[in-house]
């Protein structure tokens, strides 16, 4: 069993609420979003684990059982080009869940006609291993799902 | 070992929604289905984590690989979304 905490402070929606079908269909997997709150401020690891992908708008954390988590900040953000986004950390490293890893502002985000709704993602799961831990108002580092263990 | 070798051309790369449909696709398959990175180490196609960590961006050419009865037919398919645009 492996708790999933939330990326961002703002508000826990179930993914289906996320405006891109990539993830509100489930298609990369099952997991929770949330809504952050329009602030700059900074992204965490969701869990402990290895950064094996950064990108500026996403990032990948396996943990040591080899589960891996996506965050993905914001919905075709991959479109700004890493603009209003910073790297904290660097692919390879090792992060404790609720370490900052990226720094950004969704506000800006929102500002430029894009949603900021961070999808967090159980890479590999099946639907039925993902149990929601909140729905409402989360702090980053709070418990987002819990992920059972399915091999 | 039947393999197909294709360059990604969608703007994002194998990535989001290109990532999501050919990793689902190729899970349907009963074959082991292996994907690389140029001449990289081949990795499971079938495991959105595998294939998100390969990092293919527009423009690499990836290598898709089965072996078995259906091996032409699934390897067309993927090779078909990894290719398009």
């Amino acid at each position: 069993m492996m708790t999933v905490m939330a990326p961002v402070t703002g508000t826990a929606v179930d993914l289906d609420a996320v405006p891109d079908p990539v993830f509100s269909k489930g298609l990369v997997g099952p997991g929770m979003a949330v809504e952050p709150e329009r602030t700059a401020g900074r992204a965490v690891s969701p869990i402990t684990g290895t950064i094996v992908k950064l990108h500026p708008h996403a990032f990948v954390v396996v943990g040591d059982d080899g589960r891996g988590v996506l965050v993905h900040l914001g919905i075709d953000t991959v479109q700004l080009r890493g603009e209003g986004f910073e790297t904290l950390a660097a692919e390879g490293d090792r992060v404790g869940a609720g370490q900052p890893v990226v720094a950004w502002d969704p506000a800006r985000v929102a500002a430029g006609g894009r949603s900021p709704v961070c999808a967090v993602v159980a890479l590999d799961a099946p639907a039925e291993a993902v149990t929601t831990l909140a729905r409402g108002p989360v702090r980053a580092g709070d418990g987002l799902f819990r992920w059972a263990w399915a091999p | 070992m039947t393999q197909r070798q294709v360059t990604v051309e969608a703007e994002v790369g194998l990535h989001a929604r290109p990532a999501a449909t050919f990793v689902q696709t190729a899970a349907k398959a009963p074959l082991d289905i292996t994907i690389a990175k140029g001449s990289g180490k081949p990795v499971n196609a079938k495991s959105i984590l595998s294939v998100l960590s390969l990092d293919v961006r527009k423009g690499d050419i990836v290598v898709i690989a089965a072996e078995g009865d259906g091996a032409d037919e699934i390897l067309d398919r993927l090779a078909e979304i990894a290719s398009a645009p």
